[in-house]
């Protein structure tokens, strides 16, 4: 973040940059734990607004020699709950126990995350332009995979099976990026 | 145990999770995989990486599809080509804007609106709390040759056009409406614009090309109402007089108070001022020919690259230069050289994932594109320096971060420079003052860091986008300014306080295009690629005076 400078402003002014610097710092390693709790982008969106607000208002509570990351998923993980018991009907949503264990080990992992993320750029840029295209098109919000694949003279089954092998390949190609920089 | 990877799980766990992902899985089949996940940690840790993964896709895909609006992606089947053109509409933005969201949110329950303001200063509310940008404007001036302007307001290619009387003094000038119609003009020339379907002629000569789907469009003439009935005709008015003349289709035309005529293909009018239209013979009066227009433009294209080409010859002598790229070598290698004389190959920077583009010549000059978030230039600027100018010939297609790096020191640390866009449009530079100083309020504290930011007002705002902008800011701490500067023209200067004054000055390693490592001891990286092209960038260690400035963009700019 940039450091706006900042002479007599309030001491809550002060503790909103504070928090608004940290949150929008952390945000993408906070959006990566709540992903891996819940089903879809959609939700992950949701619960990293409540889980914000709540930072927000609980900001007074945190201490700044601590971690920063480790307050937040924690804060994180019981609004993924939260929002779990909500959306119980839904039944793509883990049961409790399972996301409890998911959210607990999650936790450990942001770095891994972090690293996993950066490792992943480097393979989408090794695969064939042709590859990356397709994956776009198969992220792309709204997109409709039966009218695409109708569109591509293809089926939407044959368009699964691509997505699952390329995503086989990036989760491996990560794997073994982020192992070399481990080990390097 | 085994190691956590995708390779290690059984087929079917692989489909479990490829289900999962889709969205499409059983009942049963969802039930089978969190049994096996609660006794399985492994099997926990690669759905975990599955699911960040497929975020970050999500989160790829849509700035690679919100870059390209209207974007279109070759066919991904191994048949015939075909392609899928996904409408804006479609591409959700929500994720890039989602700390200004949280803050705004945040700021709205808490009823602290004023502190948002206060964070983020001269960001105007429209900004912060809509998702949907627009951009006004019906029509769009794609071509200018040799154009001389009335007024003083002077246009450029790519601006879009609104409700105004578009004034030609002399030259060429091509207007695309939205609703499909093609209108060339040649100065001297008056015509008020109306809409995407209206547009009238006070003075000059013009030619429409009216599509099927343009049918309708409507021009007036001082004493007449044309109204094209597909494909093209010319109107000239000079003068008491107007002239039309069908030269291929047929138009409804209606003078003073006469019935509505139709003509015909070949049929030629003059409209007088007074008194009744009169049939003359055709070819009388010659109209603007968007053909030889073509082929005029290029020639002057070849004239202007050769003309830049001489200037990036003579600038790269510049004894002050730190570094100068334009990224039009051989696009075979990842190296960008550094052109300022002497070389000094290790001064070359690297490109990571910037793809090669057109520059502001196509199909003459590259440029270099940081649609992507990965894509950068790195370099390595050693050296003590005591001012800065940066200068460059950017096109921004969108600005989709709060900051938006145009040349960026990696760790930001005491006398090293930031050069980048805030998502206003406003220019700002920066000189970190001290990376570690102590924080007067809590002196056992951590230090913190002290800088001073310089803004220019906003100077780019979604209508300009696909424009080359010229652009430049120095850095002065010998005479304590800053200033900012666009199309040559100086648009802020700003007096540097003693408490902000530095002039011993660094850079190190360094990025253009985007910011890669934001602090040293900080592994998470800040987005701030710059969603536009880049055609060349100079830094100079010394301060540019304004007329430099103004030189500098008057050398190398395309003629209007």
């Amino acid at each position: 973040m940039d450091f706006r400078e900042n002479k007599e402003n309030a001491e809550d002014d002060a503790r909103y940059e504070t928090f608004v610097a940290r949150f929008a710092h952390y945000e993408p390693d906070l959006r990566r734990f709540i992903r891996s709790l819940l089903p879809t982008a959609v939700d992950t969106d949701e619960v990293i607004q409540q889980t914000a607000i709540v930072i927000w208002r609980k900001f007074d509570q945190y201490d700044p020699k601590t971690n920063f990351m480790k307050w937040a998923c924690v804060i994180a993980r019981f609004e993924a709950l939260a929002y779990r018991r909500k959306m119980a009907r839904d039944r793509l949503v883990f049961r409790e126990d399972v996301m409890e264990l998911m959210a607990d080990e999650g936790a450990e992992e942001l770095d891994t995350r972090s690293a996993e993320r950066e490792a992943l750029q480097v393979c989408l840029a090794d695969l064939p332009e042709k590859h990356r295209d397709f994956l776009t098109l198969a992220y792309t919000p709204g997109v409709k995979v039966k009218e695409l694949a109708e569109e591509a003279g293809s089926t939407a089954a044959a368009f699964y099976m691509r997505l699952k092998r390329l995503r086989g390949q990036l989760a491996t190609c990560v794997e073994s990026k982020v192992k070399e920089e481990a080990t390097a | 145990m085994k190691p956590d990877s995708w390779k290690n799980l059984s087929a079917e766990e692989q489909d479990w999770i490829s289900a999962y992902l889709n969205g499409a899985i059983g009942p049963e089949s969802f039930e089978a995989l969190q049994d096996r996940m609660v006794s399985s940690p492994e099997l926990r840790a690669t759905i975990r990486r599955c699911l960040a993964i497929d975020d970050s896709l999500r989160e790829f895909a849509e700035d690679s599809l919100a870059a390209s609006s209207g974007n279109s992606v070759a066919s991904w089947t191994s048949g015939e080509p075909k392609t899928v053109a996904f409408p804006t509409s479609k591409v959700s933005k929500g994720r890039r804007i989602f700390p200004i969201a949280i803050a705004a949110g945040l700021a709205f329950l808490l009823g602290l609106a004023f502190m948002f303001v206060a964070f983020r200063p001269n960001v105007s509310p429209a900004i912060a709390a809509t998702d949907e940008p627009s951009a006004e404007g019906f029509a769009v001036l794609t071509r200018l040759f040799d154009a001389e302007w009335t007024t003083n307001e002077v246009r450029h290619e790519g601006d879009t056009l609104g409700a105004e009387m578009f004034q030609l003094a002399s030259g060429t000038a091509e207007i695309q409406f939205f609703s499909g119609a093609t209108m060339t003009v040649e100065g001297p020339s008056q015509i008020s614009l109306k809409s995407a379907w209206e547009a009238s002629c006070l003075e000059g000569a013009v030619r429409m090309q009216v599509p099927p789907a343009a049918k309708g469009f409507k021009l007036h003439a001082p004493s007449s109402e044309i109204i094209d009935l597909g494909t093209e005709f010319g109107l000239v008015v000079r003068e008491d007089k107007s002239h039309v003349e069908v030269i291929d289709g047929e138009i409804a035309l209606r003078h003073r108070d006469e019935k509505e005529t139709i003509l015909e293909k070949g049929d030629a009018l003059g409209l007088p001022l007074e008194g009744p239209s009169e049939k003359v013979a055709k070819g009388q009066v010659s109209f603007p020919d968007a053909n030889r227009f073509g082929s005029r433009a290029i020639e002057q294209k070849q004239d202007d690259f050769e003309r830049w080409k001489s200037h990036r010859n003579s600038l790269a002598k510049d004894e002050r230069l730190i570094a100068y790229y334009t990224f039009d070598q051989d696009s075979s290698q990842p190296l960008v050289p550094n052109l300022a004389i002497p070389r000094n190959p290790k001064l070359d920077g690297a490109t990571i994932l910037a793809g090669r583009v057109d520059g502001r010549w196509a199909g003459m000059k590259q440029a270099l594109e940081f649609r992507r978030p990965g894509s950068r230039v790195r370099v390595n600027l050693p050296g003590e320096f005591s001012a800065f100018t940066f200068v460059t010939w950017v096109r921004i297609d969108s600005l989709d971060r709060w900051y938006n790096a145009l040349f960026m020191a990696d760790s930001y640390e005491t006398g090293e420079p930031h050069w980048q866009i805030r998502e206003d449009g406003s220019m700002m530079v920066s000189v970190m003052v001290d990376d570690s100083r102590t924080n007067p309020k809590n002196p056992d504290g951590p230090p913190i860091r002290f800088q001073r930011l310089y803004f220019s007002p906003p100077m780019w705002e979604p209508s300009m986008s696909g424009q080359w902008l010229h652009l430049a800011s120095v850095f002065d701490p010998e005479n304590k300014r800053v200033s900012h500067y666009a199309n040559g023209e100086r648009i802020s200067r700003e007096a540097m306080k003693s408490e902000h004054h530095i002039d011993q000055l660094r850079i190190g390693n360094a990025e253009i295009g985007n910011w890669g490592q934001p602090f040293r001891e900080d592994p998470v990286f800040a987005i701030r690629n710059l969603n536009g092209r880049m055609d060349e960038i100079a830094i100079f260690n010394a301060a540019l005076q304004d007329k430099e400035i103004a030189s500098l963009y008057e050398r190398s700019r395309t003629s209007r």
